[in-house]
Protein backbone atom coordinates (compact mmCIF):
# COMPACT_ATOMS: atom_id res chain seq x y z
CA UNK A 1 0.00 0.00 0.00
CA UNK A 2 2.89 2.17 0.55
CA UNK A 3 4.32 2.04 -3.09
CA UNK A 4 0.78 2.31 -4.58
CA UNK A 5 0.28 5.51 -2.22
CA UNK A 6 3.56 7.07 -3.17
CA UNK A 7 2.71 6.58 -6.49
CA UNK A 8 -0.31 8.03 -6.57
CA UNK A 9 1.17 11.48 -4.93
CA UNK A 10 4.01 11.30 -7.97
CA UNK A 11 0.79 11.25 -9.93
CA UNK A 12 -0.55 13.87 -8.12
CA UNK A 13 1.41 16.20 -8.87
CA UNK A 14 -0.15 17.60 -12.34
CA UNK A 15 -2.39 19.12 -9.50
CA UNK A 16 -0.39 22.57 -8.60
CA UNK A 17 1.31 22.87 -5.91
CA UNK A 18 -0.75 24.75 -3.57
CA UNK A 19 -3.95 22.57 -4.38
CA UNK A 20 -1.92 19.81 -3.77
CA UNK A 21 -0.62 20.93 0.01
CA UNK A 22 -4.26 21.65 0.81
CA UNK A 23 -5.75 18.40 -0.72
CA UNK A 24 -3.35 16.26 -1.55
CA UNK A 25 -3.58 13.86 1.06
CA UNK A 26 -7.32 14.11 1.24
CA UNK A 27 -7.33 12.84 -2.53
CA UNK A 28 -4.36 10.37 -2.14
CA UNK A 29 -7.08 9.06 0.99
CA UNK A 30 -9.72 8.29 -1.22
CA UNK A 31 -7.95 6.89 -3.75
CA UNK A 32 -6.48 4.07 -1.51
CA UNK A 33 -9.43 3.34 0.02
CA UNK A 34 -11.07 2.54 -3.08
CA UNK A 35 -8.42 0.47 -4.24
CA UNK A 36 -8.26 -3.42 -4.03
CA UNK A 37 -5.89 -4.96 -1.29
CA UNK A 38 -2.86 -5.93 -2.80
CA UNK A 39 -2.60 -3.23 -5.79
CA UNK A 40 0.76 -1.42 -5.73
CA UNK A 41 -0.30 0.37 -9.06
CA UNK A 42 -2.77 2.99 -10.02
CA UNK A 43 -5.09 1.17 -12.45
CA UNK A 44 -4.28 3.45 -16.33
CA UNK A 45 -8.10 4.92 -15.48
CA UNK A 46 -6.88 6.04 -12.01
CA UNK A 47 -4.32 7.73 -13.81
CA UNK A 48 -5.82 8.88 -16.05
CA UNK A 49 -8.68 10.72 -13.65
CA UNK A 50 -5.68 12.16 -11.96
CA UNK A 51 -4.25 13.85 -14.54
CA UNK A 52 -7.43 15.12 -16.08
CA UNK A 53 -8.35 16.60 -12.62
CA UNK A 54 -5.34 17.92 -12.08
CA UNK A 55 -5.02 19.63 -15.32
CA UNK A 56 -8.94 20.86 -14.93
CA UNK A 57 -7.65 22.24 -11.62
CA UNK A 58 -4.70 24.03 -13.37
CA UNK A 59 -6.69 25.92 -15.52
CA UNK A 60 -9.45 26.66 -13.10
CA UNK A 61 -6.24 28.32 -10.85
CA UNK A 62 -5.47 30.40 -14.00
CA UNK A 63 -9.17 31.48 -14.22
CA UNK A 64 -9.70 29.48 -17.47
CA UNK A 65 -12.01 26.81 -16.36
CA UNK A 66 -14.22 27.53 -19.48
CA UNK A 67 -11.67 26.23 -21.79
CA UNK A 68 -12.35 22.70 -20.91
CA UNK A 69 -15.89 22.25 -22.31
CA UNK A 70 -14.19 24.42 -25.26
CA UNK A 71 -12.16 21.44 -25.51
CA UNK A 72 -14.67 18.99 -25.71
CA UNK A 73 -16.57 20.30 -28.47
CA UNK A 74 -13.14 21.32 -29.98
CA UNK A 75 -12.60 17.31 -29.33
CA UNK A 76 -15.92 16.45 -31.13
CA UNK A 77 -15.35 18.42 -34.65
CA UNK A 78 -11.66 16.87 -34.39
CA UNK A 79 -13.26 13.32 -34.46
CA UNK A 80 -15.92 14.15 -37.20
CA UNK A 81 -12.85 15.61 -39.32
CA UNK A 82 -11.02 12.42 -38.55
CA UNK A 83 -13.54 9.88 -39.27
CA UNK A 84 -14.33 11.86 -42.77
CA UNK A 85 -10.80 12.17 -43.51
CA UNK A 86 -9.67 8.66 -42.83
CA UNK A 87 -13.32 7.45 -45.26
CA UNK A 88 -11.63 9.63 -47.97
CA UNK A 89 -8.12 7.74 -47.17
CA UNK A 90 -10.26 4.32 -47.18
CA UNK A 91 -11.06 5.12 -50.83
CA UNK A 92 -7.79 6.59 -52.19
CA UNK A 93 -5.97 3.46 -50.82
CA UNK A 94 -7.99 1.48 -53.12
CA UNK A 95 -6.53 3.68 -56.28
CA UNK A 96 -3.62 1.71 -55.87
CA UNK A 97 -3.70 0.16 -59.45
CA UNK A 98 -4.35 3.15 -61.20
CA UNK A 99 -0.20 4.28 -60.51
CA UNK A 100 0.78 4.59 -63.73
CA UNK A 101 4.79 3.23 -62.52
CA UNK A 102 5.73 0.19 -60.58
CA UNK A 103 5.33 0.95 -56.99
CA UNK A 104 5.49 -1.43 -54.22
CA UNK A 105 1.94 -2.35 -52.93
CA UNK A 106 -0.19 -3.65 -49.87
CA UNK A 107 -1.70 -6.55 -51.44
CA UNK A 108 -4.67 -4.76 -53.26
CA UNK A 109 -4.37 -1.34 -51.44
CA UNK A 110 -1.52 1.58 -51.72
CA UNK A 111 -0.04 1.49 -48.28
CA UNK A 112 -0.64 0.08 -44.73
CA UNK A 113 -2.78 2.51 -44.01
CA UNK A 114 -6.11 0.69 -44.54
CA UNK A 115 -5.55 -0.78 -41.06
CA UNK A 116 -5.11 2.66 -39.53
CA UNK A 117 -8.21 4.28 -41.20
CA UNK A 118 -10.35 1.03 -40.81
CA UNK A 119 -9.87 1.35 -37.05
CA UNK A 120 -10.67 5.28 -37.36
CA UNK A 121 -13.75 4.09 -39.08
CA UNK A 122 -14.63 1.58 -36.50
CA UNK A 123 -14.15 4.12 -33.99
CA UNK A 124 -16.93 5.98 -35.55
CA UNK A 125 -19.35 3.26 -35.37
CA UNK A 126 -17.91 2.37 -31.32
CA UNK A 127 -18.91 5.94 -30.52
CA UNK A 128 -22.54 5.39 -31.84
CA UNK A 129 -22.72 2.34 -29.92
CA UNK A 130 -20.59 1.89 -27.04
CA UNK A 131 -19.66 4.00 -24.04
CA UNK A 132 -16.72 6.75 -24.19
CA UNK A 133 -13.98 4.22 -22.89
CA UNK A 134 -14.42 1.90 -25.71
CA UNK A 135 -14.28 4.57 -28.19
CA UNK A 136 -11.14 6.10 -26.57
CA UNK A 137 -9.59 2.96 -26.49
CA UNK A 138 -10.32 2.94 -30.70
CA UNK A 139 -8.47 5.76 -30.87
CA UNK A 140 -6.00 4.76 -28.75
CA UNK A 141 -5.50 1.74 -31.24
CA UNK A 142 -5.58 3.81 -34.24
CA UNK A 143 -3.10 6.16 -32.41
CA UNK A 144 -0.72 3.27 -31.85
CA UNK A 145 -0.91 2.10 -35.51
CA UNK A 146 -0.08 5.28 -36.99
CA UNK A 147 2.66 5.89 -34.93
CA UNK A 148 3.79 1.55 -35.60
CA UNK A 149 3.34 2.27 -39.60
CA UNK A 150 7.06 3.85 -39.82
CA UNK A 151 9.13 1.59 -37.86
CA UNK A 152 7.03 -1.60 -39.58
CA UNK A 153 7.34 0.45 -42.91
CA UNK A 154 10.99 0.94 -42.63
CA UNK A 155 11.66 -2.90 -41.12
CA UNK A 156 9.62 -4.74 -43.74
CA UNK A 157 9.72 -2.38 -46.59
CA UNK A 158 6.09 -1.86 -46.76
CA UNK A 159 4.59 1.45 -47.77
CA UNK A 160 3.01 3.70 -45.98
CA UNK A 161 0.69 7.01 -45.51
CA UNK A 162 2.97 10.18 -46.08
CA UNK A 163 3.74 11.61 -42.85
CA UNK A 164 1.74 14.94 -44.05
CA UNK A 165 -1.32 12.45 -44.18
CA UNK A 166 -0.14 10.74 -40.84
CA UNK A 167 0.79 13.72 -38.58
CA UNK A 168 -2.58 15.63 -38.77
CA UNK A 169 -4.76 12.88 -38.82
CA UNK A 170 -2.82 11.78 -35.23
CA UNK A 171 -3.28 15.38 -33.80
CA UNK A 172 -6.98 15.08 -34.29
CA UNK A 173 -6.87 11.78 -33.09
CA UNK A 174 -5.23 12.78 -29.99
CA UNK A 175 -7.94 15.73 -29.71
CA UNK A 176 -10.51 13.35 -29.85
CA UNK A 177 -10.00 11.31 -27.16
CA UNK A 178 -10.90 14.81 -24.77
CA UNK A 179 -14.64 14.20 -26.70
CA UNK A 180 -17.45 14.39 -23.86
CA UNK A 181 -18.99 10.78 -22.39
CA UNK A 182 -22.66 11.75 -22.45
CA UNK A 183 -23.32 14.11 -25.88
CA UNK A 184 -26.84 14.81 -27.89
CA UNK A 185 -27.52 11.45 -29.56
CA UNK A 186 -27.21 13.14 -33.15
CA UNK A 187 -23.42 14.33 -31.82
CA UNK A 188 -22.65 10.43 -31.99
CA UNK A 189 -24.12 9.97 -35.34
CA UNK A 190 -22.47 12.97 -37.39
CA UNK A 191 -19.32 11.47 -37.98
CA UNK A 192 -21.05 8.20 -38.77
CA UNK A 193 -23.22 9.57 -41.37
CA UNK A 194 -20.32 12.31 -42.45
CA UNK A 195 -17.29 9.73 -42.96
CA UNK A 196 -19.28 7.10 -45.89
CA UNK A 197 -20.33 10.47 -47.46
CA UNK A 198 -16.82 11.79 -47.96
CA UNK A 199 -15.72 8.03 -48.66
CA UNK A 200 -18.16 7.76 -51.68
CA UNK A 201 -17.64 11.76 -52.54
CA UNK A 202 -13.43 10.92 -52.62
CA UNK A 203 -13.83 7.76 -54.48
CA UNK A 204 -16.01 9.26 -57.18
CA UNK A 205 -13.68 12.53 -57.14
CA UNK A 206 -10.31 10.24 -57.60
CA UNK A 207 -12.01 8.07 -60.59
CA UNK A 208 -12.94 11.21 -62.15
CA UNK A 209 -9.39 12.68 -62.19
CA UNK A 210 -7.48 9.37 -62.59
CA UNK A 211 -5.04 10.78 -59.69
CA UNK A 212 -3.64 8.43 -57.38
CA UNK A 213 -3.11 8.53 -53.50
CA UNK A 214 0.05 8.08 -53.62
CA UNK A 215 1.31 10.64 -56.22
CA UNK A 216 -0.09 13.47 -54.64
CA UNK A 217 -3.88 13.05 -54.24
CA UNK A 218 -3.18 14.16 -50.74
CA UNK A 219 -2.08 17.22 -51.07
CA UNK A 220 -5.72 18.22 -52.39
CA UNK A 221 -7.54 16.91 -49.88
CA UNK A 222 -5.76 17.79 -46.63
CA UNK A 223 -6.03 22.11 -47.39
CA UNK A 224 -9.27 21.28 -47.72
CA UNK A 225 -10.21 19.54 -44.53
CA UNK A 226 -8.22 22.04 -43.28
CA UNK A 227 -10.21 25.25 -44.59
CA UNK A 228 -13.59 23.36 -43.71
CA UNK A 229 -12.46 22.23 -40.35
CA UNK A 230 -11.42 26.09 -40.10
CA UNK A 231 -14.96 27.55 -41.30
CA UNK A 232 -17.16 24.91 -39.16
CA UNK A 233 -15.30 25.77 -36.15
CA UNK A 234 -15.73 29.90 -36.86
CA UNK A 235 -18.94 29.03 -37.39
CA UNK A 236 -19.95 27.50 -34.09
CA UNK A 237 -17.69 30.29 -32.33
CA UNK A 238 -19.81 33.00 -33.97
CA UNK A 239 -22.97 31.11 -33.41
CA UNK A 240 -22.46 30.27 -29.68
CA UNK A 241 -20.91 33.63 -28.97
CA UNK A 242 -24.38 35.39 -30.13
CA UNK A 243 -25.53 33.28 -26.76
CA UNK A 244 -22.98 34.91 -25.15
CA UNK A 245 -21.20 31.14 -25.37
CA UNK A 246 -17.56 31.14 -24.76
CA UNK A 247 -16.91 27.71 -25.88
CA UNK A 248 -16.45 27.99 -29.44
CA UNK A 249 -13.90 30.81 -29.39
CA UNK A 250 -12.00 28.23 -26.77
CA UNK A 251 -12.91 25.46 -29.15
CA UNK A 252 -11.30 27.33 -32.23
CA UNK A 253 -8.15 28.20 -30.48
CA UNK A 254 -7.84 24.35 -29.33
CA UNK A 255 -8.39 23.15 -33.09
CA UNK A 256 -5.09 25.82 -33.96
CA UNK A 257 -2.69 23.04 -34.36
CA UNK A 258 -4.38 20.36 -36.59
CA UNK A 259 -5.70 22.76 -38.64
CA UNK A 260 -2.27 24.23 -39.34
CA UNK A 261 -0.89 21.07 -39.85
CA UNK A 262 -3.74 20.23 -42.44
CA UNK A 263 -2.54 22.72 -44.61
CA UNK A 264 1.38 21.77 -43.73
CA UNK A 265 2.04 21.19 -46.84
CA UNK A 266 0.98 24.46 -48.57
CA UNK A 267 2.38 26.19 -45.29
CA UNK A 268 5.92 24.30 -46.07
CA UNK A 269 5.79 25.54 -49.35
CA UNK A 270 5.45 29.36 -48.22
CA UNK A 271 8.53 27.80 -45.57
CA UNK A 272 11.04 26.54 -48.12
CA UNK A 273 10.08 29.76 -50.61
CA UNK A 274 11.74 31.95 -47.61
CA UNK A 275 14.55 30.17 -46.81
CA UNK A 276 15.37 29.25 -50.34
CA UNK A 277 14.82 25.84 -50.50
CA UNK A 278 13.88 24.45 -54.20
CA UNK A 279 10.90 22.28 -52.24
CA UNK A 280 9.20 21.48 -48.86
CA UNK A 281 11.86 18.24 -47.57
CA UNK A 282 11.16 16.77 -44.82
CA UNK A 283 13.50 19.49 -42.37
CA UNK A 284 11.58 22.19 -44.01
CA UNK A 285 8.39 20.35 -43.41
CA UNK A 286 9.55 19.68 -39.59
CA UNK A 287 10.51 23.36 -39.00
CA UNK A 288 7.18 24.45 -40.22
CA UNK A 289 4.88 21.76 -37.99
CA UNK A 290 7.09 22.90 -35.63
CA UNK A 291 6.19 26.84 -36.22
CA UNK A 292 2.89 25.98 -36.36
CA UNK A 293 2.54 24.03 -33.14
CA UNK A 294 4.79 26.57 -30.89
CA UNK A 295 2.24 29.49 -32.48
CA UNK A 296 -0.85 27.59 -31.76
CA UNK A 297 0.38 27.67 -28.33
CA UNK A 298 1.40 30.94 -27.79
CA UNK A 299 -2.22 32.05 -29.38
CA UNK A 300 -3.79 29.67 -26.88
CA UNK A 301 -1.88 30.80 -24.20
CA UNK A 302 -2.32 34.47 -24.54
CA UNK A 303 -5.54 34.42 -24.92
CA UNK A 304 -5.79 32.40 -20.76
CA UNK A 305 -3.41 35.16 -20.02
CA UNK A 306 -6.20 37.50 -21.58
CA UNK A 307 -8.75 35.98 -19.80
CA UNK A 308 -7.57 35.90 -16.65
CA UNK A 309 -6.63 39.82 -16.35
CA UNK A 310 -9.83 39.97 -17.38
CA UNK A 311 -11.44 37.79 -14.83
CA UNK A 312 -8.78 37.75 -12.32
CA UNK A 313 -9.68 34.47 -9.97
CA UNK A 314 -10.36 34.83 -6.50
CA UNK A 315 -9.84 32.19 -3.52
CA UNK A 316 -12.46 29.56 -2.78
CA UNK A 317 -13.22 28.02 0.87
CA UNK A 318 -11.52 24.74 0.05
CA UNK A 319 -9.84 25.67 -2.49
CA UNK A 320 -9.06 28.58 -5.22
CA UNK A 321 -10.20 29.24 -8.47
CA UNK A 322 -14.33 28.84 -9.06
CA UNK A 323 -16.30 29.01 -11.84
CA UNK A 324 -19.39 30.98 -11.08
CA UNK A 325 -22.60 29.33 -12.78
CA UNK A 326 -20.94 26.58 -14.42
CA UNK A 327 -21.90 22.83 -13.82
CA UNK A 328 -19.86 21.46 -10.79
CA UNK A 329 -18.82 18.21 -12.68
CA UNK A 330 -17.97 19.50 -15.57
CA UNK A 331 -17.33 23.02 -15.55
CA UNK A 332 -20.21 24.13 -18.04
CA UNK B 1 -25.82 28.09 -10.24
CA UNK B 2 -27.57 26.77 -13.38
CA UNK B 3 -30.47 24.24 -13.42
CA UNK B 4 -31.82 21.90 -14.02
CA UNK B 5 -28.72 20.26 -12.77
CA UNK B 6 -26.84 17.82 -14.35
CA UNK B 7 -26.93 13.92 -12.97
CA UNK B 8 -23.49 13.45 -10.83
CA UNK B 9 -24.50 16.98 -9.49
CA UNK B 10 -27.70 16.29 -8.66
CA UNK B 11 -26.91 13.03 -6.57
CA UNK B 12 -23.66 14.53 -4.80
CA UNK B 13 -26.25 16.71 -3.55
CA UNK B 14 -28.08 13.93 -3.33
CA UNK B 15 -25.77 11.94 -0.87
CA UNK B 16 -25.05 14.93 1.15
CA UNK B 17 -28.63 15.58 1.90
CA UNK B 18 -28.46 13.43 5.10
CA UNK B 19 -25.52 13.12 7.32
CA UNK B 20 -22.31 14.83 6.67
CA UNK B 21 -19.82 12.60 4.08
CA UNK B 22 -16.49 12.12 3.07
CA UNK B 23 -15.15 11.61 -0.06
CA UNK B 24 -15.01 8.15 -0.25
CA UNK B 25 -18.73 7.59 0.97
CA UNK B 26 -19.91 10.08 -1.10
CA UNK B 27 -18.65 8.10 -4.12
CA UNK B 28 -20.30 5.42 -2.57
CA UNK B 29 -23.53 6.60 -1.97
CA UNK B 30 -23.57 7.96 -5.35
CA UNK B 31 -23.01 4.51 -6.91
CA UNK B 32 -25.83 3.45 -4.58
CA UNK B 33 -28.36 5.96 -5.65
CA UNK B 34 -27.99 5.82 -9.65
CA UNK B 35 -28.28 1.75 -8.66
CA UNK B 36 -24.72 1.20 -9.89
CA UNK B 37 -25.04 3.52 -13.18
CA UNK B 38 -22.79 6.09 -12.04
CA UNK B 39 -19.46 5.18 -10.36
CA UNK B 40 -17.94 9.00 -9.78
CA UNK B 41 -13.59 8.77 -9.80
CA UNK B 42 -11.77 10.92 -6.70
CA UNK B 43 -10.84 13.52 -9.41
CA UNK B 44 -13.81 14.29 -10.80
CA UNK B 45 -15.81 14.12 -7.48
CA UNK B 46 -13.40 16.66 -5.66
CA UNK B 47 -13.62 18.89 -8.53
CA UNK B 48 -17.48 18.72 -8.06
CA UNK B 49 -17.09 19.38 -4.54
CA UNK B 50 -14.77 22.28 -4.85
CA UNK B 51 -17.33 23.83 -7.25
CA UNK B 52 -20.03 23.27 -5.20
CA UNK B 53 -18.22 24.73 -2.01
CA UNK B 54 -17.51 27.53 -4.17
CA UNK B 55 -21.29 28.27 -5.01
CA UNK B 56 -22.00 27.98 -1.44
CA UNK B 57 -24.41 24.48 -2.00
CA UNK B 58 -21.46 22.28 0.36
CA UNK B 59 -19.32 23.19 3.01
CA UNK B 60 -17.15 21.39 4.67
CA UNK B 61 -18.43 20.51 8.07
CA UNK B 62 -14.93 18.93 9.91
CA UNK B 63 -11.89 17.23 8.91
CA UNK B 64 -10.98 14.23 10.69
CA UNK B 65 -7.72 11.01 10.32
CA UNK B 66 -8.42 8.18 10.40
CA UNK B 67 -5.72 5.23 10.01
CA UNK B 68 -3.49 7.60 8.71
CA UNK B 69 -5.94 9.22 6.34
CA UNK B 70 -6.79 12.60 5.95
CA UNK B 71 -11.21 13.00 5.74
CA UNK B 72 -12.92 15.91 4.80
CA UNK B 73 -16.70 15.68 5.72
CA UNK B 74 -18.98 17.76 3.23
CA UNK B 75 -22.72 18.59 4.35
CA UNK B 76 -25.19 20.44 2.14
CA UNK B 77 -25.54 24.18 3.10
CA UNK B 78 -29.10 26.05 3.29
CA UNK B 79 -28.86 27.14 0.17
CA UNK B 80 -27.47 23.76 -1.23
CA UNK B 81 -30.89 22.52 0.37
CA UNK B 82 -33.06 25.13 -1.15
CA UNK B 83 -31.60 24.51 -4.92
CA UNK B 84 -31.78 20.18 -4.06
CA UNK B 85 -35.33 21.24 -3.30
CA UNK B 86 -36.43 22.59 -5.68
CA UNK B 87 -34.90 20.40 -8.50
CA UNK B 88 -36.40 17.91 -6.88
CA UNK B 89 -39.90 19.51 -6.58
CA UNK B 90 -39.21 20.20 -10.87
CA UNK B 91 -38.15 16.58 -11.10
CA UNK B 92 -41.20 15.61 -9.65
CA UNK B 93 -43.61 17.57 -11.62
CA UNK B 94 -42.13 16.23 -14.61
CA UNK B 95 -42.50 12.52 -13.88
CA UNK B 96 -46.30 13.31 -12.44
CA UNK B 97 -46.26 14.85 -15.50
CA UNK B 98 -45.33 12.21 -17.82
CA UNK B 99 -46.61 9.53 -15.53
CA UNK B 100 -50.25 10.65 -16.59
CA UNK B 101 -49.75 11.24 -20.09
CA UNK B 102 -48.67 7.84 -20.40
CA UNK B 103 -51.61 6.79 -18.13
CA UNK B 104 -54.48 8.25 -20.73
CA UNK B 105 -52.34 6.53 -23.56
CA UNK B 106 -52.84 3.21 -22.02
CA UNK B 107 -56.44 3.66 -21.43
CA UNK B 108 -57.71 5.27 -24.33
CA UNK B 109 -57.26 2.90 -27.40
CA UNK B 110 -54.96 4.24 -30.04
CA UNK B 111 -56.61 6.10 -33.16
CA UNK B 112 -55.89 4.13 -36.37
CA UNK B 113 -54.74 6.66 -39.21
CA UNK B 114 -57.45 6.85 -41.91
CA UNK B 115 -55.88 6.15 -45.32
CA UNK B 116 -55.92 8.70 -47.74
CA UNK B 117 -56.55 8.38 -51.40
CA UNK B 118 -57.63 4.75 -51.21
CA UNK B 119 -59.48 2.55 -53.43
CA UNK B 120 -63.19 3.87 -52.39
Amino acid sequence: MRDLERRYRRLLHAYPLGYRRARGAEIVGTYLDLAEPGRRWPSPADAIDVVTGGVRERLRAAGAADLIPGVRLAATLAFTTATALAGIWTAAETTAGQVPWVVPTFGPFATTGIIVWTVWLLAAVVRCLAPIRWTRMTIGLALLLSAAALPVGALAGLPRPPLFVLVPQATLGLLALAMPADPPRWHRLVPLVVAPLATLAAAHGMVERNTPYRSGEWGNFLPRAGVALLLTAMLTAAILALRHDTRGLWALLTLLPPIGLLGLYPLSEITADLVGASYPDFQVATATAGIVVILSAVTLTAAVAARRGARPARAGTVTAAPTAGACPTCGR
Amino acid sequence: MDTPLREPTFLILTALAGEPLHGYAIIGEVTTLSQGRLSLRPGTLYGALDRLVDAGMVEVHRVEVVDGRLRRYYRLSPAGDTTLSEETDRLRRNVEAATARLRDRSRSPRAVPRTVGGVA
